[in-house]
């Protein structure tokens, strides 16, 4: 039997109301891959790695953008006691130009990119689990718009073994 | 066949329930506070009462009779830097017709940072701080730059959202200036544009 009734069924399915978007309905968005189990001894720093991937057709600034007025991309951590947070580590921007500004060059991430975190466990902590919990902020553009500052939950568990 | 009918139900089930998803996404639309959604023209633009760089109180009811082009952008949006340029240039031109512009910062920026922005752009027009609940007003204005293009009678006449082309702005600021003020003729719609009091920084 022949199947061509499917294709104005599909277009059907397609145009409806519920699939249409207009301009500026989509949502920038940098979702956070889970992050790998980390473990430290005590006493010691440890590295985390985060890996972020950023909306298609989506780019925010850099933590570093090349001015003053842009908002730039920031990692806000707070780790429970005995863990502490000793330092974020950002990549740098690709430099890029658009089609709305030829003559200006930004720093932006775009697609996916990794921050890393360092955090330390005090000498005297006790082994087990320790949350990290914080967020990223960021201040997305496409190639003709920009959307106001968003945030996205970041969270993670550092596990403190003995020396 | 029975697999081919089993298919067919389940592809008109879910395309009913696409469009009972379309039916109600309308509804709610359409009862949303201000129904500044979608196609908006024809629509009376929402008054509204901001402050201006310096302090001042401006109402959008303060322009009628001038056509206003309606600007929502912010400092840190790169493609609203590239707008302004033309928006002087318009302001120029058209200021004399009756076109206003209205330049709405949706910063979190305090209002001298803007200003010294806004004086290095060479911005020629009023610039309004923004409020959250002016966005909601024409339709919670997420996507910078956005721009409203009003009649000299207070309707909408055209939106612009994301950067546009400097002639697609231009055609917007004509049709704009075009309507005339319900219950007068041209001759009058001008003569009202010039006695209605500029707007001061």
């Amino acid at each position: 039997m022949t199947r061509t009734w499917l294709v104005p069924l599909f277009g059907l399915l397609l145009g409806s109301p519920a699939f249409s978007q207009g301009p500026g309905e989509r949502v920038p968005s940098v979702t956070v891959a889970p992050v790998s189990k980390v473990q430290v001894k005590a006493g010691n720093p440890a590295s985390v790695e985060i890996d972020f991937r950023i909306g298609s057709e989506f780019h925010i600034n850099s933590n570093k953008p090349r001015s003053e007025l842009l908002i730039p991309t920031v990692l806000t951590l707070k780790a429970a006691e005995p863990v502490s947070l000793v330092a974020v580590k950002y990549p740098a921007g690709q430099d890029v130009t658009f089609p709305f500004a030829p003559n200006e060059e930004l720093s932006v991430y775009s697609g996916d990119f990794t921050i890393t975190a360092t955090v330390r466990a005090s000498a005297k902590a006790v082994p087990g689990d320790y949350p990290v919990t914080g967020a990223i902020r960021f201040q997305a553009c496409d190639r003709s718009a920009c959307y106001p500052p968003r945030s996205t939950p970041v969270k993670f568990t550092v596990t403190v073994v003995g020396r | 066949m029975k697999r081919n009918a089993l298919l067919f139900a389940a592809l008109l089930i879910a395309i009913l329930g696409m469009l009972g998803a379309g039916k109600f996404l309308n509804r709610v639309r359409q009862h949303s506070p201000t129904k500044m959604v979608g196609d908006v023209r024809g629509l009376a633009a929402p008054n509204f009462e901001l402050a201006t760089l310096d302090g001042r109180r401006v109402k959008l009811s303060d322009y009628r009779g001038k056509a206003v082009l309606l600007n929502f952008w912010a400092t840190w949006c790169s493609p609203c830097k590239v707008e302004m340029p033309w928006f002087v240039e318009l302001q120029k031109k058209y200021g004399n017709d009756g076109l206003v512009i209205l330049g709405i910062a949706m910063d979190d920026s305090d209002a001298p940072k803007i200003a010294q922005f806004a004086s290095e752009m060479g911005v020629n027009y009023p610039v309004l701080l923004g409020t959250d609940q002016v966005s909601e007003q024409y339709g919670n204005v997420e996507f910078l730059p956005t721009s409203f293009y009003i009649d000299r009678d207070g309707k909408i006449v055209g939106k612009g959202t994301g950067l546009l082309a400097r002639s697609e702005i231009e055609d917007n600021v004509r049709k704009a200036l075009a309507s005339p003020i319900a219950g007068m003729n041209r001759a009058q719609t001008s003569s009202a544009a010039q006695t209605t009091q500029p707007a001061a920084q």
